[in-house]
């Protein structure tokens, strides 16, 4: 105490402190509040200051976690889907390949089908026609066989008298006997 | 009373014939029985059954001949000589027809046998070669 009125009465003069035209009083006087309130914040301020900080810090960083845990399970959850995503096209292109063959095969199974069904049908009417062809054939046969008879009746008629007739059944008796 | 059958009364009248017995009477009889069960149409057919049987048993034959033309008597003996040889039967029955549409040659028919030697024949033939 005795130095700080020292250190005031030397601010008072033009000399040592003076010189810096501080005014030591009010110097010290604010030193010392200055102090009071350093050791008010310390004691009562600075302790709620500190742990809300610390309070927000931790929530930070817990946020912080969170978000990198977050952001490693969207990742994660990415990669499956894609994976899942590649599986179904794969899936689908495979099926399309099968579908796209069973078709080729429906389709080359029913022109086959029909292909032998034309033959077939080829076939048949062939036939049908050969047998119209044997048929006519048939017909034509008896018709010139009638029209040779009947000439041959007309001619004979004209031709046998009662004598060739006499000798004709003169030899059928004796083919008989 | 059982109906007798047409071959059956034909065969009795055969055996009635051949035994010489009253050919009035079996006629009546036959006819009777014709008549009661309402069978006057078979007549014709029983007596061709009559001549079957009097053939079949060598009795006669009842020959008939088709021709275009007459036949002379040489002709109709051969035709009857034929039929004796064939047949074996003792007597033979010659009834000649004239048909035109036979053309020509002969046709003799028996009741078991038949020979066809007409032209009109031999033409069908020919027809049926084709």
């Amino acid at each position: 105490m005795a130095t700080i009125t020292q250190l005031a009465d030397a601010s008072s003069s033009g000399s040592g402190i003076g010189a810096f035209n501080i005014n030591l009083k009010s110097f010290i006087f604010q030193l010392v509040t200055f102090v009071i309130v350093v050791l008010v914040f310390k004691k009562w301020l600075l302790p709620p200051i500190v742990k809300t900080l610390e309070e927000r810090r931790k929530t930070l960083e817990k946020s912080l976690t969170d978000a990198k845990a977050t952001e490693e399970a969207l990742a994660r959850a990415e990669t499956q889907a894609d994976e899942i995503l590649a599986k179904a096209r794969g899936a689908a292109d495979q099926a399309i390949t099968e579908g796209r063959k069973s078709a080729e095969g429906i389709v080359a199974s029913a022109e086959e089908s029909a292909a032998k069904r034309a033959a077939l049908i080829v076939k048949e009417a062939e036939a049908h026609l050969d047998q119209e062809r044997r048929q006519l054939r048939e017909e034509l046969r008896a018709e010139l066989a009638e029209l040779v008879a009947d000439a041959t009746e007309k001619i004979i008629r004209q031709k046998l008298d009662a004598e060739a007739d006499r000798k004709l059944i003169e030899q059928s008796l004796k083919d008989i006997g | 009373m059982t109906r007798l059958s047409r071959r059956n009364l034909a065969r009795y009248a055969t055996d009635q014939l051949v035994a010489q017995n009253d050919v009035t009477q079996l006629a009546r009889d036959i006819f009777s029985v014709l008549a009661d069960d309402g069978r006057t149409g078979e007549l014709e057919l029983l007596m061709a059954d009559i001549y079957y049987e009097l053939e079949d048993h060598g009795q006669v034959a009842n020959t008939r001949i088709t021709s275009a033309v007459d036949l002379s008597d040489q002709l109709m003996a051969e035709v009857k000589a034929l039929v004796k040889k064939t047949t074996g039967v003792d007597q033979v029955l010659l009834n000649p027809k004239i048909d035109k549409s036979v053309v020509g040659g002969l046709r003799i028919e028996t009741a078991t046998k038949v020979w066809d030697r007409t032209v009109a024949n031999q033409l069908n033939d020919l027809k049926g070669a084709f």
